[in-house]
């Protein structure tokens, strides 16, 4: 009898583990992305927000999955945008933002095909602009992008 | 259920017309919505997970903070909020409220690097963080560790602001924003208060027009606290103090001026500069009763208890 009961109580922590583990390990995993952007974002800037990205991979051409959030930035103030990727990563994350129905930036430069990781943005209008995350290609990522502002 | 939905896609609507109005025309100007009708009005009705999608981020205090050292203002913990009466804080509205205007003062203690003189203003922090179920998220011994040794800086920027951030995800998700809906006031009422008085003695453009912008941001403050405003006394207190500060912003112009922004790539960076450019026409009179008119309702929150 206290041998079943060992033995079920083993069982039950082996479910636990198997259900909690893969959580434990992805929330470790994003807190160490986040952590390491933000010491990448460079010298004199400080950490006003960051943003995990995880998307599925498009289902077609036109329908790229896409995460929009508003922020609102100050004229006179020069933020800087960081992006990086998670290791495994199909797609490079890629931020584009807008002030209202205008295309303000994007770390993708269309004509070239580059990646941006950084971008700094001098910002001269007061407002709240829309940040859209996406990957490239539409393809499946994760990746994490940061906003600070340099000092 | 029906009704929510159509709301809600009302107010996105009405508030995208609002918003887009400076496509081709040579200026535009921010207007606040009419008092009367939508989206103040409606915003009481909404649910506060629809009104999450529209506001989701406010200034951060310690940007107001970085623009006062640009000034090269000096520190004074005379702007500060006393943390004396925090132990008598009971009610949820109160510690929620409290919670932004400690992480403003502790923003603002941080930039200037008074980490030491931090400790207290954290605890309070911690406190309150606590009282309204939150405080796991704020990493009370490494930030205070890192107070204390003064070691590094932007370290310590991060875990406070981020730990704000989690505590603001954490109350949202949760059906609890109308607290983060108070914190959120709350430091900004804070941030707001830093940069009234400071223009009273520094009296710098770039300040001044800063004060202005914020008729913006105190739109969207508002759109934030819509829908909590009956939920108590208290809260419809607050509201009303919101609306009268709003009253004084509404003469106050933010005229837009168009223009293309600049891209130039500097070793692998982009960097773009925004041409489009925002004007704040703002009399004396009006400054004052904005200053005025601030410290009223902070001190009044601070000392309500």
């Amino acid at each position: 009898m206290l041998y079943k009961v060992t033995k079920m109580k083993k069982l039950f922590l082996y479910i636990v583990l198997l259900v909690v583990f893969p959580f434990m390990i992805s929330g470790q995993n994003n807190g160490n992305l986040v952590s390491n952007c933000v010491a990448s974002t460079g010298p004199n800037t400080t950490y006003l927000k960051d943003y995990v990205i995880k998307l599925p991979k498009a289902t077609s051409k036109t329908s790229i999955p896409v995460v929009k959030e508003n922020f609102p930035l100050s004229k006179g103030t020069n933020y800087r945008f960081t992006i990086c990727n998670s290791e495994g990563s199909a797609g490079q994350l890629i931020i584009t933002i807008y002030e209202r129905d205008q295309k303000v930036l994007s770390s993708f430069n269309e004509k070239t095909g580059k990646f941006y990781n950084s971008v700094d943005f001098a910002c001269n209008k007061t407002g709240t602009y829309t940040f859209h995350f996406s990957f490239s290609n539409g393809d499946q990522g994760m990746g994490v992008g940061v906003v600070s502002f340099v000092r | 259920m029906m009704v929510r939905i159509i709301l809600a896609c009302s107010a996105v609507l009405v508030i995208l017309s609002l918003s887009c109005n400076n496509g081709q025309k040579s200026q535009a100007q921010f207007l606040f919505p009419d008092a009367d009708t939508f989206p103040l009005a409606e915003a009481e009705k909404l649910s506060a997970e629809t009104l999450d999608d529209i506001v989701r981020n406010i200034s951060s205090p310690v940007e107001i903070a970085a623009l006062l050292q640009k000034m090269n203002v000096p520190f004074s913990a005379d702007y500060l909020a006393s943390t004396r009466d925090v132990d008598r804080l009971s009610s949820n509205f109160d510690k929620a409220l409290k919670l932004g205007i400690y992480g403003a003062d502790l923003g603002y203690l941080n930039m200037y690097e008074r980490t030491g003189n931090s400790v207290e203003v954290l605890q309070s922090v911690k406190k309150l963080a606590d009282g309204i179920m939150v405080g796991q998220y704020f990493d009370f011994e490494t930030i205070k560790r890192l107070s204390v040794s003064k070691s590094n800086l932007d370290s310590l920027l991060y875990l406070s602001i981020q730990s704000f951030n989690q505590i603001d995800e954490y109350l949202r998700s949760n059906q609890r924003g109308h607290l983060s809906a108070l914190m959120i006031a709350g430091a900004w009422i804070e941030a707001q208060y830093f940069a009234t008085q400071v223009v009273k003695d520094y009296p710098d453009e770039l300040l001044i027009n800063r004060i202005g912008e914020q008729k913006t941001i105190l739109n969207d403050i508002l759109l934030l606290l819509a829908p909590f405003c009956k939920m108590s006394s208290d809260y419809t207190s607050l509201c009303n103090y919101m609306n009268q500060l709003r009253e004084k912003y509404r003469e106050v112009t933010i005229t837009y001026t168009p223009g293309e922004p600049e891209t130039i790539e500097v070793d692998g960076r982009l960097t773009v500069i925004q041409n489009e450019e925002s004007k704040v026409e703002m009399t004396g009179q009006q400054l004052s009763e904005i200053i005025e008119l601030t410290q009223t309702i902070r001190n009044n929150v601070i000392q309500s208890n």
